[in-house]
């Protein structure tokens, strides 16, 4: 099963790269470079903020709510992602006025206020509840200590290593 | 045969033979054990992650072969004209699901990161093979989702290569990519899915809030952007790059005639529709085509870039031009050419399930109005069940074509 699976792959990789070398609409070196252009971005600029976002939560906000955070920082991350190439609106065409038609920078603004709220009032509400007794689930109070050490003592933070806990 | 057996473990031994270690003291930064403390990671996390991954690129990667293939059939395959609305369904799907993969990739990238600084880098000629292979899947999936929202959103210039031939063959390497990683990670990942469902460990709750986070993101995303094909949704679709309702006569143009550079030819009062037959033709002025039995279809504008929007056309049945140069409609294919002077879309080839189909109109009208110079006035072609840019807009000639 597994050998046939890599075997299946392998010959998927050959048939794309052959179809990609063949195609006069490809060009190969243009791919190339995308290819590589968006691995290094990833792995180096987007992975480095992320962990420094990662970091920042884990010092700023407390334990119990770090998971709310968390999760809104993913909602914001992906619709940004999205939303940034419209809200730059290099896409729009002059005479074409029902591409990009709306007012996207607005809209990004609304949606990420939106979130914002929406996380204020689960942390409002987290709040309250921590007060009544512990509730099980995002207000886990075991969540914040977990730590794997380091071995220079916690005292050196680098921006890859934004996720750590607080120690 | 154990000459053969004796080869292939002498292979496997030299493929996992230990390769000399690096010096420590390369060791650094990332690289140091211990740097990446998250207890939010693990191979559950990964794996789970995965198991969505791959549903959403097997939806991509079929939903986008179709397109393909409907685009550029090879010999021998068919394609229907109905159901009316499967194109823009396929369509619509492939960009929900393509969006939704967004956060499901970061989420998964950040879940394996610390993976990318294992020391020693390279333990055998196998585990180098594994990580290029690593390398090939998460460069081909960033590649797929960046330029897929990038072509969503229109913005080319970042993009060095034709976007639908780059977009289609790095499916192929993504896909690939994709076998060989889930054949290597297997048992690996099928324990872990089964092993932390039987014992929720403490700091299991955060990885179901990541989860329900990157739930929550899909989402959220899915809601804002698929008003572009589902119209219920519409209201919804603060990041729709295009809206149903919006555009000339209520409709998304892709291209406009000053763009496609038909303007003054479109406008021209001695424009004719030449009709092409085997042994005879005939020129159709627009009074003459408006003098044929008008027929009205509702039909959807589906684009492969996922927005769609149904619009109530009228005008010839396709069927009746066809048999008007004495070609029996139910067996011919039809050649229709735009009065575009260039580009990849200026013919489109109408196979014979759509020429037969009482649907597929010469429309020249759209809403109840004569058709917008946008929408290919004087006359363009729109059939059910067919990609937008085979839809030739400011058709000039048909030519029929008997089949065999």
């Amino acid at each position: 099963m597994r050998i046939v699976l890599v075997i299946a792959g392998v010959a998927l990789i050959v048939y794309a790269a052959a179809g990609a070398v063949t195609d006069p609409d490809v060009a190969v070196g243009g791919v190339l470079l995308f290819l590589a252009g968006v691995l290094a971005v990833h792995d180096i600029v987007w992975m480095a903020t992320v962990l420094a976002v990662g970091a920042a939560i884990t010092r700023l906000v407390a334990a119990r709510h770090q998971t709310v955070a968390r999760a809104t920082a993913i909602s914001a991350a992906t619709i940004t992602f999205v939303a940034f190439p419209l809200v730059l609106g290099f896409g729009r065409s002059p005479g074409n006025p029902s591409v990009l038609p709306l007012p996207y920078g607005r809209n990004l603004a609304l949606v990420l206020l939106g979130i914002a709220a929406v996380t204020v009032l689960i942390g409002w509400r987290g709040g309250r509840e921590k007060l009544k007794g512990p509730a099980p689930g995002i207000n886990d109070p075991r969540r914040g200590s977990a730590q794997e050490g380091t071995p220079d003592g916690g005292r050196r933070r680098h921006s890859w290593a934004g996720c750590q806990r607080r120690r | 045969m154990t000459g053969r057996a004796t080869a292939g473990r002498r292979l496997i031994r030299w493929l996992t033979t230990p390769l000399p270690q690096p010096p420590p003291a390369l060791r650094r930064g990332p690289l140091r054990p211990g740097v990446f403390g998250s207890r939010l990671r693990s191979t559950r996390l990964a794996g789970q992650l995965g198991v969505a991954l791959g549903l959403t690129f097997g939806v991509c990667f079929l939903t986008g072969l179709l397109s393909h293939l409907m685009q550029h059939p090879p010999a021998g395959f068919a394609w229907p004209s109905r159901p009316i609305g499967f194109y823009r369904f396929t369509q619509g799907l492939h960009v929900v699901t393509g969006l939704a993969s967004a956060p499901l990739l970061g989420a998964k990238l950040w879940s394996v990161y610390p993976r990318l600084f294992t020391w020693p880098p390279v333990r055998s000629i196998a585990h180098a093979a594994e990580r290029a292979a690593v390398g090939v899947l998460v460069a081909a999936a960033l590649f797929q989702v960046v330029g897929g929202v990038l072509n969503i959103t229109r913005w080319y210039t970042p993009m060095p290569f034709f976007f639908t031939a780059g977009h289609y063959w790095v499916g192929w390497l993504a896909i690939g990519a994709l076998l060989v990683h889930v054949g290597v990670r297997l048992p690996v990942t099928r324990a872990a899915l089964t092993r932390s469902a039987m014992s929720a460990r403490p700091g299991g709750l955060s990885r179901r809030g990541l989860l329900t986070g990157v739930a929550a993101a899909t989402g959220l995303l899915t809601l804002t952007t698929a008003g572009q094909t589902l119209r219920p949704l519409s209201g919804l679709a603060l990041f729709a790059p295009r809206r149903p309702g919006t555009g000339p006569q209520g409709l998304p143009v892709n291209k406009t005639a000053d763009n496609a550079g038909v303007r003054a030819l479109a406008l021209n009062p001695s424009y004719r529709l030449t009709v092409i037959g085997p042994t005879r033709h005939t020129d159709l002025d627009l009074d003459g085509l408006h003098a044929m039995t008008q027929h009205t279809a509702e039909l959807p504008i589906a684009c492969v870039e996922g927005w769609s929007a149904t619009g109530r056309w009228t005008g010839v049945r396709l069927r009746d031009l066809v048999a008007l140069v004495g070609v029996d409609p139910t067996r011919a294919t039809v050649v229709a050419e735009s009065l575009e002077t260039g580009g990849r879309y200026r013919t489109s080839i109408v196979a014979a399930p759509h020429v037969r189909d009482p649907l597929t109109l010469v429309a020249l009208r759209l809403n109840g109005e004569p058709l917008h110079l946008d929408h290919g006035y004087p006359a363009r072609l729109i059939a059910p069940n067919r990609p937008g840019v085979l839809q030739t807009k400011w058709l000039t000639s048909i030519t029929v074509r008997e089949e065999s």
